[in-house]
């Protein structure tokens, strides 16, 4: 499903079904996917049709621009360093090209969306919530509903660590794809409590494409990649 | 007479002829000066304005900016206007600060409800209980914050009603505010069955929660009997909602999204909800008597 088409453009399997209708005098994009019929009409003078991962944080509506994934407890020593891999939800972002400039058409998911709350009420952070297993090597994914995270942990701090839940802005984020969708990211432990998640900008093995950042297509202003600072535990 | 006046009118002509002087004793200079010192005095608020808008634009509303802003550019614009009219006019400072002390109280005075909703104003925009677009709740009145100005604060009612609040009511009122924290707690009650299993009852609703997208993983709802009635044992169940989600007190959605779901979920499983209902118990047997007829 995903790549760009030159103006026609047709998918279909068992979970959802994509298509520009060009029959009438105006172009007409629709999308059947869990039982939700969507359709939109399109100015003529398109290019093309874009679709890739987008940031796992805009379904069923922006509620929050972070993305919490939950795992096993793992358990890390001080000054070690252990690279895991999680799954991650996969949102599928339909972009439009006009004179080489990109408007967002559609966003799908295929999994359901949970939210959690990460901290107190008072002072802590909406987050889109995902369960996943704790892998040691990349495992098999379905592309069109998970990616594959690759997490380093580094336990700086002089204690051992327990960890169960990392927390991402998805400001930061950079997504890639190819044979699977996937992200790099490290998870610098500063203490028992804290923690600082970091998007690397380097694709993934076999995740060779990146993706379109969705926040710069819409013109939002993206900061340096500092990262997001977890200080409301790992567990 | 008028031969004698006219020297002196003579010399008064000539002297406001060369007169330099516009106001008073100050020269044109002077009053140049002073302009000149109105208009740093602008520019500089149009800077500190810049300024502020770049180091708070992401902490403040709009509206409280543009209030803190104005706020800035008066206050230049009077401390350069204390400064350089007493010597333009002539004035000490003592008196014009005499005539500012006057003026104050009798503005004062008159006008008490002004300054003390002005004061409310500036003493919200430092503690900023709310912003704008947030729900609050306030006296009787419940509603989105359109904006805080300086004497009110204006609110849109879900029905629409558009509601002006004096700043100095709504500081000396309690005011709750439904969107200052990122989640929020909300609570049903629903009654079963004597007869109904109570924990196949919890973990339907359990599983109907965990199914719901806008309901929180962490804080996890709870699922517990809360009361045993005449009718019925009440169950209820806490759940925690985003609050940009969960858009106003009483939002409709918070009905909507989980009674008929959980009401579907018992009744499908065989439990249901009672009407009230009363056992009357006879102490000695009902004699019947035959009605007309016989009946």
């Amino acid at each position: 499903m995903f790549g760009r088409y030159e103006r026609d453009f047709e998918y279909s399997d068992a979970d959802v079904k994509l298509r520009i209708d060009r029959s009438g005098t105006i172009p007409v994009y629709t999308r059947d996917c869990n039982g939700a019929h969507v359709e939109k009409y399109l100015t003529g003078d398109y290019n093309a049709i874009n679709i890739c991962p987008v940031e796992p944080v805009n379904l069923p509506e922006e509620i929050t621009h972070h993305l919490e994934i939950a795992f096993p407890e793992i358990v890390l020593p001080p000054e070690v360093k252990q690279t895991i891999y999680l799954k991650f939800p996969v949102e599928i972002g339909v972009f439009f090209e006009i004179h080489r400039e990109m408007g967002v058409l559609d966003i799908l998911s295929l999994v359901p969306t949970r939210f959690s709350l990460y901290g107190r009420p008072d002072a802590g952070v909406i987050t889109r919530w995902y369960r996943s297993d704790l892998y040691s090597c990349v495992p098999a994914t379905d592309l069109h509903r998970e990616g594959v995270l690759e997490l380093a942990l580094v336990n700086h701090c002089a204690t051992t660590v327990e960890i169960s839940r990392a927390v991402f802005d998805s400001h930061h984020m950079t997504i890639f794809y190819g044979e699977r969708v996937g992200m790099t990211a490290t998870m610098e432990v500063w203490s028992p409590v804290i923690a600082q998640t970091i998007f690397a900008t380097t694709p993934p093995l076999g995740c060779p494409n990146r993706s379109i950042d969705l926040y710069t297509s819409r013109k939002f202003p993206v900061g340096p990649m500092k990262g997001y600072m977890m200080e409301s535990g790992m567990t | 007479m008028i031969a004698e006046a006219m020297p002196n009118s003579t010399e008064i002509i000539t002297t406001l002829t060369n007169e330099t002087s516009l106001i008073g004793t100050a020269s044109t200079r002077e009053v140049v000066q002073f302009f000149v010192l109105l208009i740093i005095a602008y520019v500089i608020g149009l800077v500190i304005a810049h300024y502020l808008k770049l180091r708070l634009s992401h902490k403040l509303k709009s509206d409280q900016l543009v209030l803190l802003i104005r706020f800035v550019r008066v206050i230049l614009i009077l401390i350069v206007v204390s400064f350089s009219l007493p010597g333009l006019l002539d004035l000490s400072i003592t008196i014009l600060a005499l005539v500012f002390v006057a003026l104050v109280a009798i503005i004062g005075l008159s006008s008490q409800n002004v300054i003390s909703n002005m004061i409310g104003g500036l003493a919200m925009l430092y503690e900023s209980p709310f912003k704008s677009g947030d729900f609050i709740n306030t006296g009787d009145v419940s509603g989105t914050v359109i904006s805080t100005r300086l004497f009110s604060v204006l609110i849109r009612t879900t029905s629409g009603v558009y509601v002006q609040i004096p700043n100095a009511q709504i500081y000396s009122s309690d005011v709750s505010n439904y969107f200052a924290h990122v989640a929020r707690r909300y609570e049903y009650v629903v009654g079963i069955r004597y007869q109904d299993d109570v924990k196949k009852a919890t973990a339907i609703i359990t599983r109907i929660l965990e199914g719901y997208t806008y309901v929180l993983v962490q804080p996890a709802p709870e699922v517990f009997v809360n009361d045993i009635d005449a009718d019925s044992v009440r169950v209820m169940f806490r759940v925690w909602f985003p609050s940009v989600w969960a858009r106003t007190k009483d939002d409709i959605s918070l009905q909507t999204a989980i009674l008929p779901r959980v009401k579907a979920a018992l009744e499908a499983e065989g439990i249901e909800m009672p009407y009230a209902h009363r056992e009357i118990l006879f102490t000695n047997p009902i004699v019947t008597q035959p009605g007309p007829g016989g009946k």
